[in-house]
């Protein structure tokens, strides 16, 4: 039987901060994470993955089976490899056929490999083997969603929701859904899970396409859901605009208004302000009044810093990417495509932040400090997981601490940025 | 030549407002010169200024009062320069 090894390649890092902590195939777009779109699509395969090796204590308890980053199994079986960007919805490429090699713009979209060509590689990371399959076997230029940029996740997002919702197959109230709340539009574009709780005066917009409320999800008085949005497991929306294009969950408290956005999970934004064409990470806490600006004032195009240059999207809309553990003050204002690392503590102090702000720092009164330290830091993380019973495991500092060093020279130069002398 | 104490004395009386008259060796920077929890991380970086150090940060926000962080600064002085 074939294997499938979904990979990362090399172009994680411009989806930095969000794939500090994961994968990139992680990264969710729709209902579901990239890697769900593909498991789903081949059911019942044997699987292995090629992720940053500091990436693979944390991975490895999620698929606690799969190989990690074992290349000697590679040459065992033929293989299906797939590159976890790839946004793949039933566009998959069948698992059985001749071997081909499938490029976009140069990237391998995904290879079908047998057994003899795989075990004729010497390779000693998954690019090497790659770029040696491709010397070996067929190329064809294929057309494919890599996600390349957060803003391409934030693009899909809306039409993922869509096929998520038919791939799903259910619709209709399942769960308490009060009299004096209202589906506006079509009755069959909703679907509340059976243990979730529409209260009174919602209204569900499904003029423009489904909603999706999960297990366990209650939306709170005054809260408008328009589609098409997903609203994830046991998430609270608090008297919420959440206009089309929003996925949120599992676990978040959304209040304000937001659109266009993924909120990956656990995170929480409870009070009014605005976010707009962005990505959350987890376990961030945004302050009362904290707004995105995702739109310039002469309407042009944005750019954002990506792996430390500022980089073209060539959207006009384009919000904020704010990593894992981050926390804003109230009153913070984010500029249009801001980029925030992890673990960071930001105090608004009137004015709008940087475009870019390294990870594990402070900003308060226009400029960066060290804060009260990683330890701190890890500590304040210990108390915000236990608060939805989770908590840090020994590999999850271990990471925390790589990364720390990893960004340390960003850091280090935001912080001298600051200083006087 | 002003001294070390004189220096760090000053730092405090600028960034908490404080007369420094008022700032004596025992004063604990919370409980006697009203310090918020924000503006140690604005202090630890203005002795970093000031004295040109790298302090670290975990262990300078444990120091309480005027008088420790006079040792604490200059032990980092005296390891850096």
């Amino acid at each position: 039987m074939r294997r499938l090894c979904v990979f990362e390649d090399e172009k994680y890092c411009n989806l930095y901060p969000l794939t500090f902590l994961r994968p990139v195939f992680e990264l969710k777009c729709g209902c579901t994470s990239l890697l769900d779109k593909i498991l789903s699509n081949y059911k019942g395969t044997e699987v292995c993955f090629f992720v940053r090796d500091y990436l693979s204590p944390t991975f490895k308890k999620k698929f606690p089976t799969a190989p990690i980053n074992d290349l000697g199994i590679l040459g065992n079986s033929d293989l299906l490899l797939i590159n976890g960007r790839w946004l793949v919805v039933d566009s998959a490429v069948e698992p059985d056929g001749p071997e081909e090699v499938g490029l976009c713009d140069g990237d391998v979209v995904y290879a079908r490999v047998s057994q003899k060509t795989a075990a004729s590689c010497s390779a000693d990371n998954i690019q090497t083997f790659l770029e040696q399959i491709k010397s070996k076997i067929k190329t064809r230029s294929v057309s494919a969603d890599l996600i390349s940029y957060p803003w391409d996740l934030i693009n899909h997002n809306g039409k993922i929701i869509e096929q998520d919702f038919n791939s799903l197959g259910k619709s209709g109230i399942e769960g308490k859904f009060s009299s004096f709340s209202t589906v506006y539009g079509e009755q069959d574009l909703v679907w509340v899970a059976q243990s979730a709780e529409i209260q009174p005066f919602v209204v569900i917009d499904t003029t423009h396409g489904p909603v999706i409320i999960d297990e366990g999800a209650t939306i709170f008085p005054y809260s408008r859901i328009e589609g098409p949005s997903y609203i994830g497991r046991e998430t609270y929306i608090y008297g919420a605009n959440v206009r089309e294009g929003t996925a949120i969950g599992p676990m978040c408290r959304i209040g304000g208004e937001v659109e266009e956005s993924i909120i990956h999970g656990y995170t929480n934004k409870y009070h009014e302000g605005f976010l707009g064409h962005s990505y959350l990470a987890e376990w961030i806490n945004l302050g009362a009044l904290t707004t995105n600006s995702d739109l310039k004032n002469d309407y042009s195009q944005v750019q954002v810093y990506i792996k430390g240059a500022l980089t073209d999207s060539n959207e006009t809309k384009v919000g904020c990417y704010i990593g894992d553990h981050t926390k804003t003050s109230i009153g913070t204002f984010f500029n249009t495509g801001t980029v925030v690392g992890i673990m960071c503590n930001l105090v608004g102090s009137g004015g709008i932040l940087p475009k870019f702000v390294p990870s594990f720092v402070w900003f308060l009164n226009n400029r960066f400090y060290k804060g009260y330290g990683f330890n701190a830091m890890l500590n304040t993380a210990r108390a915000v997981m236990a608060r939805r019973n989770r908590s840090l495991s020994d590999e999850d500092v271990e990471l925390m601490r790589f990364i720390h060093t990893l960004t340390k020279e960003e850091r280090q130069t935001a912080l001298k940025k600051g200083r006087k002398t | 030549m002003t001294s070390i104490e004189e220096r760090v004395k000053k730092v405090v009386s600028r960034l908490l407002g404080v007369n420094e008259s008022q700032i004596a060796d025992d004063s604990d920077f919370v409980r006697d010169l009203g310090a918020e929890s924000i503006q140690s991380i604005e202090l630890v970086a203005a002795f970093e200024e000031e004295f040109d150090i790298e302090m670290d940060e975990e262990a300078a926000l444990q120091v309480k009062t005027v008088g420790k962080a006079v040792e604490f600064v200059k032990k980092d002085i005296a390891e850096q320069h």
